[in-house]
């Protein structure tokens, strides 16, 4: 299929918005940026990078890409290094610490960085900033995941790597250390012409509920999402028995099918469990590439919920507003950032409180409805790439200008 | 043959500063010492952002006092404060912790309480730039409006009143002085901000220059 250009994004965002990008683009012309990450598949950076890059491309702004070259070692380290930076307790000695840097300084004979902007995505690729101390361009770190609770060991070891950037970019307040440099919030963004986002017919819809044998003649309260304990299915089950006490509806729980991954296999063990063979609970293993199916799940349904009791930024919140859904999501993460409590959906604190909002929203179409175009609102002025791409565009402009708080363009 | 109206627009991008406050104290202690930058960011900025729907909040700190610390009652002190009155953001600080302080010889005992949620300072870059529309007459000016982006709407119509210290807005100032037309600036000028969404801010002009065209 061919990819969405920026002409395509006028009827979904509005011809003011594209041509605002435009004209800010304008005032860059000739620039260049290079994003560097650890991935080319799977995964929220490397979705959006796939997008991003070429829309930047068609600004007028050359952008390129590069992964890193990682073996099977280099990858159990870093993902190592990504559990212990947000929280989780670990032991790195000399020798892995030796060999992150290794692995760097290799990559950084095999890559270019002559662009004007050098985006590093995550800690995979921090150090390479270790070989460019003396620069003509800008470096930035670009950090997706929740730093506000880091290992302290390993924090003492990367974070002199960071403040070697000329600035770093997070996603929430939430998720950012204390640095001596500059620091941008950026939240992260959905595409709302890619499968999972798109316009769908309501054939279609129908069919993908039927193939999976979910009948439409009752209410249906959805979450997709990962069957691990943060995303609390459990409690979602239990939230959606205490409502159905007062309303007749239907649970469907739509997950990752990571089956190679233990936790996942006993999460799932519980969750059955929990449902106990109840005919209006329907638990589906899912392939997420299978994304046009998951926007038909998230489109048939009356509620969307997000119960997570740890999450990180949640762009399923967004997808599922921008779909008009009524919302149901857990004030954790970035969630609240989505949801404002009562306009742009219901955030809760428990399970009892998921269960009342469950009921109160079945009982209330037209205030659900309100929610769910609120929602669409809220997620087209913030959470939509195009204001990703103008977030670049003004980080470009912003970097030129360290200095000002305002800046002139004529 | 009136003067030519160049639209512009602004754009900004957030900065985290690393500071937050945890109560009323800390509030203040931010509104006290914070660059003026972050005082624009939470009440101007925010202004737009509490009005991509209809929220009754229009700023962070009365957003954030309501919904995270429950003082309805100072929320709402905040919330009526009128940008247009202070248009220096130094005035409109004063004002801010006038109005706070105020609060705390009333009800101390608030200000030890703990917000359920920290409250995180912002700064911004703000980048100004011309946009390729341009009006000439009330015809060409209704044409652009209703398709300019919102934040061009939003310089215009509210945030200018800070950058020129005036009490009026870039809209009503061109079609008094330069359509010669006082009684559709002065409706544009009364339009209560506090009422609309951006996009009805929009509406609501349009409306009101379709209405003085039925009547001509």
């Amino acid at each position: 299929m061919k990819e969405p250009t920026l002409f395509d994004y006028r009827d979904v965002v509005g011809p003011g918005i594209i041509e605002e990008l435009t004209i800010l683009a304008s005032y860059l012309a000739g620039r260049s940026i290079k994003m560097v990450s650890s991935t080319k598949v799977g995964g929220g950076v490397a979705e959006i990078l796939h997008r991003i890059v070429p829309l930047l491309n068609e600004l007028g702004i050359e952008t390129t890409w590069d992964v890193i070259k990682r073996d099977e070692a280099f990858f159990t380290i870093t993902k190592r290094f990504h559990n212990a930076l947000q929280g989780y307790k670990d032991h790195f000695n000399k020798a892995l610490l030796d060999a992150y840097m290794a692995y760097n300084e290799k990559n950084n004979a095999e890559l270019d960085f002559d662009e004007d902007l050098i985006v590093i995505h995550d800690p995979q690729p921090l150090a390479l900033i270790n070989w460019h101390q003396k620069r003509n361009n800008k470096w930035v770190w670009r950090c997706h995941i929740d730093l506000s609770h880091p290992h302290s060991h390993l924090w003492r070891f990367l974070k002199p790597f960071v403040e070697k950037y000329d600035a770093a970019i997070f996603s929430s307040p939430l998720f950012s250390p204390e640095l001596t440099i500059p620091q941008y919030r950026f939240h992260p963004t959905i595409d709302p012409l890619a499968d999972k986002n798109k316009e769908l017919d309501a054939a279609y819809i129908d069919s993908v509920l039927m193939h999976y044998g979910i009948p439409r003649d009752k209410p249906i309260v959805t979450q997709i999402s990962r069957y691990d304990p943060w995303k609390d299915p459990v409690g979602v089950i239990q939230a959606f028995k205490m409502a159905r006490k007062y309303v007749d509806c239907r649970l469907l729980l739509v997950g990752d099918k990571a089956t190679d991954d233990p936790e996942t296999e006993s999460m799932l063990k519980l969750v059955r469990a929990e449902a106990r063979d109840d005919p209006d609970i329907h638990i589906l293993l899912f392939n997420p590439s299978k994304a046009t199916e998951i926007n038909a799940f998230q489109r048939a349904s009356n509620i969307v919920m997000q119960k997570s009791l740890r999450e990180g930024f949640a762009l399923t919140v967004s997808e599922a507003l921008w779909k008009r859904r009524p919302m149901i999501g857990s004030a954790a993460g970035g969630i609240p950032a989505q949801i404002i409590d009562g306009y742009t959906g219901l955030l809760v604190h428990s399970t009892e409180g998921a269960g009342l909002g469950i009921r109160w929203l079945i009982n209330q179409p037209d205030f659900a409805q309100q929610l769910g175009e609120n929602g669409h609102q809220r997620v087209k002025a913030n959470f939509l790439i195009t204001k990703h791409l103008k977030r670049y565009l003004l980080l470009l402009l912003s970097l030129d200008n360290q200095r000002k708080h305002t800046i002139f363009l004529s | 043959m009136a003067d030519v109206f160049q639209f512009l627009s602004s754009a900004s991008l957030e900065k985290l500063t690393g500071r937050k406050a945890e109560n009323l104290d800390g509030l203040l202690d931010l509104i006290k010492t914070c660059p003026d930058t972050s005082i624009f960011y939470h009440t101007f900025s925010a202004y737009m952002k509490m009005r991509e729907i209809r929220l009754p909040y229009n700023n962070d700190f009365t957003y954030w006092i309501s919904s995270s610390l429950n003082e309805k009652a100072l929320a709402e002190k905040i919330m009526a404060i009128d940008l247009s009155e202070y248009n220096t953001l130094t005035s409109l600080r004063m004002r801010l912790i006038e109005i706070i302080e105020e609060y705390r010889r009333r009800e101390s005992r608030t200000f030890r309480k703990r917000a359920d949620d920290p409250f995180y300072l912002y700064d911004i870059i703000r980048v100004v730039y011309l946009t390729d529309k341009f009006a000439y007459d009330l015809q060409s000016f209704r044409e652009v409006l209703a398709t300019i982006s919102i934040y061009s709407i939003y310089l215009h119509f509210i945030e200018c009143r800070l950058e020129k210290d005036l009490h009026i807005d870039d809209f009503s100032t061109w079609i008094e002085h330069s359509l010669h037309l006082p009684d559709l600036a002065r409706k544009i000028k009364k339009i209560d901000l506090t009422a609309y969404t951006m996009e009805g801010l929009r509406t609501r002009i349009i409306q009101l220059i379709d209405e003085h065209a039925r009547q001509r």
